[in-house]
Parts: C-alpha cells; structure tokens; sequence
C-alpha cells in the first residue's frame, strides 16, 4: 500500500500546500512535477507483482516458464479460475475471513481503547506491572503459546468453530501500548475541561481521545487486518471443517511442497484473495488518507 | 415447591440409572444405536502434491463412509508434512488425537516417543499385508520388526531429463553412474560469452538432504541408524566431494529451492534434475519439451530414500475406533484404491497387485516414465528415521550448503553434522525417558 498512501499527498495533499503560496506557483508546480517523476516509477514498481499475478494466472501451465512466451498471455485464459475455485469452498472461506478478519478488529478496538485509557489516564496499584505484562505480550512470538492457547480454546469445547480463530486475538497489547502512547500526547486540558463540563470517564474517551486518536486506530486497524487475514498457523491448528476455515487455507492447497506449485492456479487464488483486501483500501483509501493529514491537533 | 420437583427428577433419573444395563444388554437396541451413533473417525493429512488431492481424498473419503455403515471418517486437510505433524502433535497433546494421521515416513520415531502408535503386526500378518506390500515401502513403517503403519503414498527421488538438450547435446541415454553424470552435465551446461545459458544439472534444493542420503546409499552406506547418524563416514564425505567438484566444474549451482528448481527445469535452464517421482505429472505436463526420466546414477549401486508418508493408527483410543482406524487404512490401501490413487496423483501404489491390475498397466503403457520409480524403488530404503529428525536434517543441509558454497571441507562440515546431530537425538532420548 506504500506507495497509493505516498501518491495521494501529491494529489490530495497539493492543495493546502499551494495555498499559502500562490505567488510561488511555477515553482510548486515543478516541485509537484518533479515529485510525479519519482512517485510514477514506483507506484509502477509497487503495481508491477500485482500486474504479474493476474497475467500468470491467465496463462496456460506451459505458457508460465517457456522462455519462448511474451509477457502478456498469448490468448486470455479465465478457465484458471473455475479450476481454481474447484479444489476448495473458497466461497465460504471467504465469507469466514471476513467474519474472522471484522470481529477480531471489533473486539481489539473496543479492548484496547479501553484498557489503553487505563494506563495512559487512571491511577491503581501495580499500573506498572502490569503494563510490562502486556508489553511482554507483545514479545513473545505467537508460536510460543499456540499450544496454552489450544489447550485453553479445547477445554472451552471452541476448537472447529469460527470463535477459535477470534478469540485468541481479541486483546492486543501492542495495540494497547500504541494507542497509550498516542493517549499521553493528547493534551490534559482538554480531557480537564471536559471533566469540568460533567463528561465521565467514558464520555471523554469518546468525546475527546477517540476523534483525536483517529489516525492511530486506522494504523492499527490496517496491521490487525492485514495480519490477521493472512494467518495461516493458527486457523490450520484450530480448524477440522471446511465451514469454517479461511482464505489463506484454500490458498496453501495449492502451493505444494513435494511438485512445486501449480502456478497459474496459485495466482487465480491469489488474485482471489487480495482482491477484497484491495477493494477495502481503495474504497477507504480517502478517508485514511485524510485521517493521517489531520494529525495536526496536538 | 422447589423440592417436589427436585424428587421427582432424581426418581426418574434413578430409574434409567437402573433400567440402562437392561436395556443395553438387548441384542437389538445396541445395533440401533449403533446406527444412530456411527464410530466416527478424524483422519488429518496433507497435500504433498499439486493437482486436485483434496478433492480425490474427499471424494473416496465419501466412497468409503457410503459403503461402511457404523463409520464414519472425516477428512481434515492439515496443510504441508510438517503442518501436519504440529496438527496432529498438538492433539496428541490434548489428549484427543485424530483416528489415524498421514505423516512423512522420517517421523515415525518421532510418533514412537510420544508412544502415540498402535502396533498393526498382528493386524497386517493376519492379513495380506506382508505378502502384497513393496517390502521396500513396508520397511519405512517398521521399528524393531513391529509395524506401525500403513505406507500409503511412497515417492523417491528421480533423475528428470530434458531431452531436447540431450539431442542438442548429441546424447541419447541418460547417465548411468557418477562418472556418466559428471560427463553428462559437462556436455549440457550452456555458457554463451562466459554467460550462463543452462545449468547441467540441479538437485532440489531444501530436500537436498533427502537426495545426499540417496547419494550415501549409491556409495554403500545407509547413513543413520534407530539412535544415531553416521554423516562422518568416508562413503558420505566422497559422496558430498563428489557434490563439491560437479560444482567447481560449473555444471551445477551451489544452491537451489525446491519450487525454483522445478520451475527452472520446465524452463530449460537446467538440463537434468533431481526432483520427487510426486512431481512427475507436473513436470510432464508443464514442460514445453519432452520429459525423460532415469533412476539416480550408481556408485556401488542404485539408492534412494524413501519419501511419502504411510497411515498411522493412534494408541490413546477405544477399541472400536482402532478397528475402525483399521478398516479404513485397509481400504486405502486396497488393490483397486491404490491404483487410482497412483495414477491420478504420481505417488507410487504400495500393492504388488495394484500394479499388476489392467488399469495399472494401461497407464504404463501412456506414461512409461511411471515405471522408473518402481523400479527404483527397489533399492530405496526408509529417510532418516532418527528422533529429532527436524532438527538433523537442518544440521545436515547447512553442512551441504557450506561445503557448496566453499566455505568449509565437505570432511569437516559433516563431522561437525554429525556430532551436532547425534547431540540432539540423545538429548530427545533422555528427554523422552524423564
């Protein structure tokens, strides 16, 4: 996504910055050319492996590695995608990353604003602590605990059911800790003040933290999507069923260890599933954008 | 009010408690639930080859529980071998292992320290399993002389050709020894300008170790045992020497990965390759040339390890599922299951009789390349069955890789292999002993 986030100031960002400077026109208009210069060549480097999956997948298998083939398939080739569609519900397993990928995010939002207030604004024995409790979290990687974890889900009765996947993932402390750190800048008069106006705790987190924060949250919702969208372990560790399973284990159907990956195939699935990812960053590409240039309240 | 109610329903429960060993003695009503409740059996397994795995193991999972009344199997796809492993381990450490599992045969010790394996001896000895097996593929399963599972997709490694750069090259016969490959790979390596064009010869990268233990085997030496390696003998060294000159020469690379190897083949940028019989149907439908296939040059003699995995039955279960876990891995198993199974995937069917069936031979007969494995199968043995074998084979690949890429003696790499390795499986030992 580097680059859509780094043309979209050029574009977006060029208004503000020619404004005050009107008088300077010819010299922001180079300056903004020039900025176009670099930023085509790699919002073309960034598009390029996207290009090359959806024309591999639209290849035939021997069009992929004969030396003697073009870049662009010789005669479109969409029979990739019902066969690729064949060899698992990807339906369903789309519909299950979604509810996966949406409640994970809900239940860490809520999670996090609330404890991150905690610590970043109330007093209570062993603040400290526990806060390392939550930044060791951070630090274990999550291959250590997999087995405590599925013990715990199995004596839950959880394992093979959609809740498996979520649950697990519904606290984050590095989420925690991002926010609080973005909750000490916020300046104390305004939370004061909101005090002074019969706001409680709640209300000022609402009133005044969230909107404040607002850039922050998108940046960890961005993290919390991506990396949970694309896990693999765990779902493959806590699922048994096809009604329940996710994208990335359709995905792993076809890249195969013992022959070497079906690659037309591969890059049908692949195209399938970065596309809604894709989708949802372009259609809320304006508002992160915008989010991120309001940062200016501090 | 509250305790009438509570009489009455211990009353009633009293009642069944009594009624049930009546009830359950009756010849009739245990069929019926039976019926109603059939024996239901987990089996996890993974797909080692591309193509459509997962839909042929549905669809005879599906075969299998219409024509078995009181089973019922469910199919967990459970990713790669080791996916797999860490699935099914992690069961195992729960204490609800699935019925039967489909691991890769080198874990066998593994699942023997965690004593998570039913002895099938008696099982298979009354059945035909030891007459109709490959003893070869039958071998990987046994630890001291008892059975512990049914061998249900063996591979090996082969010698894949591209036979237009054999024809451009003015060869016809694919390479017979050590010497022939060297020479063969002179004679295909392409260099225009000092630039190279085409490798001579590749061998698979991260499973390299799995195609040097082949190599040990062409040299006489079979290079582990049940609680140690042997890497440090003189027949490894000459084997991993060997290795060191074909790339001092410049026919081969120092390095390579198991999917780019495969995919620079069907390329042409390497003329032979050694790769995994599971590729042969992509391989040959994927390159734009003729494929060849040959057994791996000899030193003393042909070699090879044992790839694939064989069905395992778990220990912690009732009786019931045990003998249900069996039904099912017998009928995976069978003549006319194995043969479909080997066409439509390139795994090598276990049964004698599989191969000797009409289907089998009418596939031989379009695809002629199928019956080198088989044929080579005859001298391969089971891969590094050691504990910890993870972990061995890590160290085993790092010595190859250093010694290829110069850094280090191929004599001094694999003695250090070799007491690295032979560290870690006694520290798995006493740790499974405490």
């Amino acid at each position: 996504m580097d680059a859509t986030i780094a043309e979209r100031p050029s574009g977006a960002g060029s208004p503000p910055a020619i404004k005050p400077t009107r008088r300077r026109s010819l010299r922001s208009r180079i300056a903004s050319c020039w900025l176009h210069l670099v930023l085509i060549p790699v919002g073309l480097l960034w598009i390029s492996p996207l290009a090359w999956i959806v024309l591999t997948s639209l290849k035939t298998k021997i069009e992929v590695f004969d030396p003697e083939a073009g870049f662009l398939p010789a005669a479109l080739n969409f029979a990739n995608y019902p066969a690729t569609l064949a060899v698992a519900p990807f339906g369903t397993y789309l519909i299950n990353s979604i509810l996966v990928t949406g409640s994970i995010l809900i239940g860490q939002l809520i999670t996090i604003t609330l404890a991150a207030y905690a610590f970043a604004r109330m007093e209570f024995p062993f603040k400290k602590i526990l806060f390392t409790l939550f930044l060791l979290q951070v630090m274990f990687p999550i291959y250590a605990i997999f087995l405590t974890n599925f013990v715990t889900l199995h004596e839950f009765g959880l394992i093979n059911t959609l809740p498996a996947m979520i649950v697990p993932f519904v606290a984050s402390g590095y989420g925690t800790f991002m926010l609080r750190q973005s909750f000490r800048q916020v300046p104390a008069e305004l939370s004061d003040a909101a005090r002074l106006d019969g706001c409680g705790h709640l209300e000022i987190l609402w009133h005044v933290f969230l909107p404040l924060v607002q850039p922050t949250l998108i940046a960890f919702t961005i993290i919390s999507v991506v990396t949970h969208w694309n896990d693999y372990m765990w779902p493959l560790l806590v699922t048994n069923s096809d009604d329940v399973r996710t994208l990335p284990i359709g995905l792993g159907l076809l890249a195969k260890s013992d022959s070497g990956a079906d690659w037309t195939r591969l890059m049908a699935g692949t195209t399938i599933v970065v596309s809604p990812l894709l989708l949802f960053f372009v259609i809320f590409q304006r508002r992160f954008i915008d989010s991120f240039m309001h940062t200016g309240v501090k | 009010m509250k305790s009438t109610k509570s009489n009455i329903s211990r009353r009633a429960l009293l009642k069944v408690g009594l009624a049930a060993p009546f009830v359950s003695a009756l010849p009739g009503v245990i069929s019926i639930a039976r019926a109603a409740g059939p024996t239901k059996l987990q089996f996890m397994y993974p797909v080692g080859v591309s193509g459509d795995i997962n839909k042929i193991i549905s669809g005879m999972i599906a075969d299998f529980n219409a024509q078995h009344e009181g089973i019922e199997v469910e199919a967990i796809y459970a990713g790669s071998y080791d996916n797999t492993e860490q699935k099914v381990i992690t069961s195992i450490g729960v204490d609800t292992p699935p019925a039967l599992w489909l691991p890769i045969n080198s874990a066998l010790q593994t699942f023997l320290g965690l004593d998570a394996l039913e002895d099938i001896t008696e099982q298979a000895k009354a059945d035909d399993i030891y007459d109709d097996f490959l003893p070869g593929f039958l071998n990987t399963c046994i630890s001291d002389d008892r059975l512990y599972g049914l061998p249900y997709q063996p591979s090996t490694p082969v010698l894949y050709y591209n036979k237009d750069a054999f024809a451009q090259a003015g060869l016809e016969k694919a390479p017979d020894t050590w010497d022939e490959l060297l020479e063969t790979a002179k004679a295909t390596t392409l260099r225009e300008n000092g630039e190279l064009k085409r490798w001579g010869l590749t061998i698979g990268g991260g499973w390299h170790d799995w195609m040097f233990e082949g190599y040990c085997r062409q040299n006489g030496l079979v290079p582990w045992q049940k609680d140690k390696v042997l890497f440090d003998r003189p027949e490894a060294v000459e084997a991993l020497q060997f290795w060191f000159k074909m790339v001092q020469e410049g026919v081969m690379p120092k390095a390579s990965t198991w999917q780019g190897s495969a995919n620079d083949f069907m390329a042409g940028s390497t003329a032979m390759l050694y790769h995994s019989t599971g590729s042969l149907t992509n391989l040959r439908t994927s390159s734009p040339f003729e494929v060849g296939v040959a057994f791996m040059p000899k030193k003393k003699t042909y070699g090879a390890a044992q790839g694939g995995g064989p069905l395992m039955i778990a220990k912690k279960q009732s009786d019931a599922k045990k003998e249900a876990a069996w039904t099912f891995a017998r009928w995976m198993t069978n003549t006319e299951n194995q043969a479909n199974w080997s066409r439509a995937t390139g795994y090598l069917a276990v049964r004698k009789s599989s191969w000797q069936s009409p289907a089998m031979q009418s596939y031989l007969e379009d695809v002629p390349q199928a019956k080198v494995a088989l044929d080579q199968s005859e001298f391969a043995g089971a891969f590094l069955q050691v504990p910890g074998y993870h972990r061995v084979r890590e160290f085993l690949k790092s010595a190859l890789d250093r010694t290829l890429a110069g850094e280090i003696e191929a004599a001094t790499a694999l003695g250090e292999a070799n007491s690295n390795a032979n560290r870690e499986i006694a520290r798995v030992m006493r740790r499974r002993k405490s």
